[in-house]
């Protein structure tokens, strides 16, 4: 299977973690190797530093779109989780991959002021965060994503299977199938291990 | 996640296998001192030695425990064995069990497993609730159901065996990598143990197993340089069983705690050649060096490891000539001469005990098992291998199985009779009936 960068953007609160690691044990159960590049993670050590300007913003989305280039020209699965919202920069990104996915996770920006446990919102309404996306910095949305879910409309199993099947149709990971026993270089190192321990 | 409390409406278990571990060690390191945790615990049920099945290898007792059936129902005869009307080796795995498991079963029931480094279990297959397979475990994508959990095992840095080509003759690597495995083992269960809500909690230790394998040497040396690491590493089991067993009480658990091995352990003092053995009384010859695919078509038996007995049947092997009518009389002179092989420097007896396999043996696969079994004097590792010029050569490992000194721990004193003798195929059920699933 060829890697492929499978890149989440939406507001603040919309739902892109979650469906991140979603997709990621979905992809998991299918034996595909996958790493998991999270925004706000991401900030506290490859962009450690950084602010919420839009040049830090676009130096954070550089970095993680440079590292998900390395882990998928490598064959991984590499999946972003970052608010990313300029859009400029996301095609930049884009630019630079073979394979580039992009789901837009969208949600109305009244949901997702009653979904943000934190309260961040109410802090940016407030004036007390300066630079929030979809407060007081823009959010630019997608022309033309792969694919959108729409969170506050679908459940997070309809989202991840939206996902994944489009995945599937566009080939980029095979389907459920059954597996064999033992590869032939399985079955040596399990040679080797049995000797190891005088079992043959 | 909220912290969960045991529901009160259904019973946990936790099963804690040591693989490996006679009884006569456990007992003694327990009176010695240094397993204080493991001594709390059993002073609170029934601690007794077991057989196992035989041969006395963890695939076989292992399945046996995972599935509560003999080897004749559940399939598994060994690590090795061979393909149908063939002399080549293959390696059965999970998929050749041939019955459903405890957990299967348990599910059926509405209850959830935790299984985490169960030998046997490669590749793991759907249970209801999570399964982490263990030797011999190859690909970690492949060892674990559901695959959800390769991201946390990941992000510990979770292995299935420590690295046995390497560890092998490198003692300082050895007890490494024991300790460092088994730390990764406790934050894997640590984590399971919080993240599902589940009925019957099972980890196996296998480091036990290549610690004795390569190291018991250096237990029954108290002058050697590693006795000390060794004890250490029993030490390190000691506060992951009181780690555990404190765990489920304080959440809520009764007396359901068991703690199992699957074989008992011995020092090898030499390895004896069973094949060699056999070519040497006219039972086996060889037209070629290709092991056992140069078989002679008048060979009248062979031997797979560790000491399993097959008559070379016509209707079986591409060239076996024995007719099932000779097959009784070909056992007799078998076990006649088995049990009258002596080392010739000791006058030891090598072979203890010599079993039928159509008596050991019952079910729908009895007759895919062996003929006959043989049980070495301690200290004679019988092995299976092909070519070896001399029937007694010297020891390659320290430590081989040994049948009778398993161990079985029960919190439960009511689940075990006063007089019963166990053998690890009694256990299973009495580990569902604490769970009240018929056994």
């Amino acid at each position: 299977m060829k890697g492929f960068t499978l890149w989440f953007t939406g507001l603040p609160c919309s739902g892109k973690s979650t469906l991140a690691r979603k997709v990621e044990e979905t992809l998991l159960e299918r034996g595909v190797n996958v790493e998991v590049l999270d925004g706000d993670e991401v900030r506290e050590n490859l962009s450690k530093g950084l602010g919420f300007s839009k040049e830090d913003r676009d130096t954070n989305i550089r970095r993680i779109g440079y590292v998900c280039k390395l882990l998928s020209r490598n064959g991984g699965v590499a999946v972003a989780a970052a608010i990313s919202p300029y859009k400029a920069i996301r095609d930049e990104i884009r630019e630079q991959h073979q394979r580039f996915v992009e789901v837009y996770v969208k949600a109305p920006i009244d949901v997702l002021k009653d979904r943000d446990v934190k309260g961040m919102y109410k802090r940016a309404l407030a004036g007390e965060i300066k630079h929030f996306t979809g407060v007081s910095d823009p959010y630019e949305e997608p022309d033309k994503p792969e694919i959108i879910v729409e969170t506050d409309k679908e459940t997070v199993d309809e989202s991840t299977h939206k996902i994944i099947r489009t995945l599937e149709l566009m080939t980029y990971i095979p389907g459920v199938d059954a597996e064999s026993e033992y590869s032939d270089e399985e079955e040596e190192k399990i040679k080797r291990r049995l000797k190891d321990l005088g079992y043959i | 996640m909220a912290f969960k409390l045991f529901k009160r409406d259904k019973k946990k278990a936790c099963v804690v296998g040591l693989d490996g571990v006679p009884h006569s060690l456990l007992t003694s390191l327990i009176q010695q001192g240094v397993m204080p945790n493991t001594q709390r615990i059993v002073q609170c049920g029934v601690l007794r030695s077991m057989t196992v099945t035989l041969p006395e290898i963890s695939s076989v007792s292992w399945s046996t425990f995972m599935t509560a059936k003999n080897p004749g129902e559940h399939g598994i005869f060994g690590f090795t064995d061979l393909k149908e009307h063939s002399y080549e080796l293959r390696f059965p795995s999970f998929r050749d069990l041939k019955t459903d498991t405890i957990w299967d079963r348990l599910g059926r029931a509405g209850l959830q497993s935790i299984v985490i480094n169960q030998p046997s279990t490669y590749p793991a297959r759907e249970i209801p609730g999570v399964l982490i397979a263990g030797f011999v475990a190859i690909d970690l994508m492949r060892a674990v159901y559901p695959r959800k959990y390769m991201a946390l095992l990941t992000r510990c840095g979770y292995q299935v065996d420590i690295d046995t080509a390497a560890c092998r003759d490198n003692p300082r690597q050895l007890f490494s990598e024991l300790a460092s495995l088994l730390e990764c083992r406790q934050t894997v269960t640590d984590e399971l143990w919080k993240k599902e809500d589940w009925h019957l909690m099972e980890v196996v230790i296998t480091g036990t197993d290549r610690l004795h394998h390569f190291a018991w040497d250096a237990y029954e040396d108290a002058a050697h340089p590693h006795h000390g690491d060794f004890l250490d590493y029993y030490r390190q089991v000691d506060a992951f069983i009181g780690h555990i067993h404190d765990r489920f009480v304080a959440d809520g658990g009764n007396d359901n705690f068991f703690l199992l091995s699957d074989h008992g352990f011995c020092g090898t003092q030499l390895e004896v050649y069973i094949n060699t053995l056999l070519e040497e009384n006219g039972f086996l010859s060889f037209e070629g060096d290709e092991g056992l695919e140069s078989i002679s078509a008048d060979s009248r038996a062979f031997a797979l490891d560790p000491a399993r007995i097959y008559i070379h049947r016509k209707d079986r092997y591409p060239r076996g000539g024995v007719d099932e009518s000779d097959v009784p009389s070909i056992k007799r002179a078998l076990t006649s001469m088995f049990e009258a092989v002596t080392h010739d420097s000791t006058g030891d007896k090598i072979v203890r005990r010599v079993f039928d396999g159509g008596e050991v043996y019952s079910g729908p696969h009895a007759h895919q098992g062996p003929d006959l079994l043989l049980i070495p004097k301690n200290g004679y590792d019988l092995k299976g291998r092909v070519g070896a010029k001399t029937v007694v050569g010297e020891r390659r490992l320290q430590g081989m199985h040994t049948w009778d000194d398993a161990f079985f721990y029960s919190g439960r004193q009511d689940l075990l009779s006063a007089t019963e003798e166990l053998t690890i195929f009694d256990v299973p059920g009495k580990v569902l009936r604490s769970l009240d699933v018929d056994a």
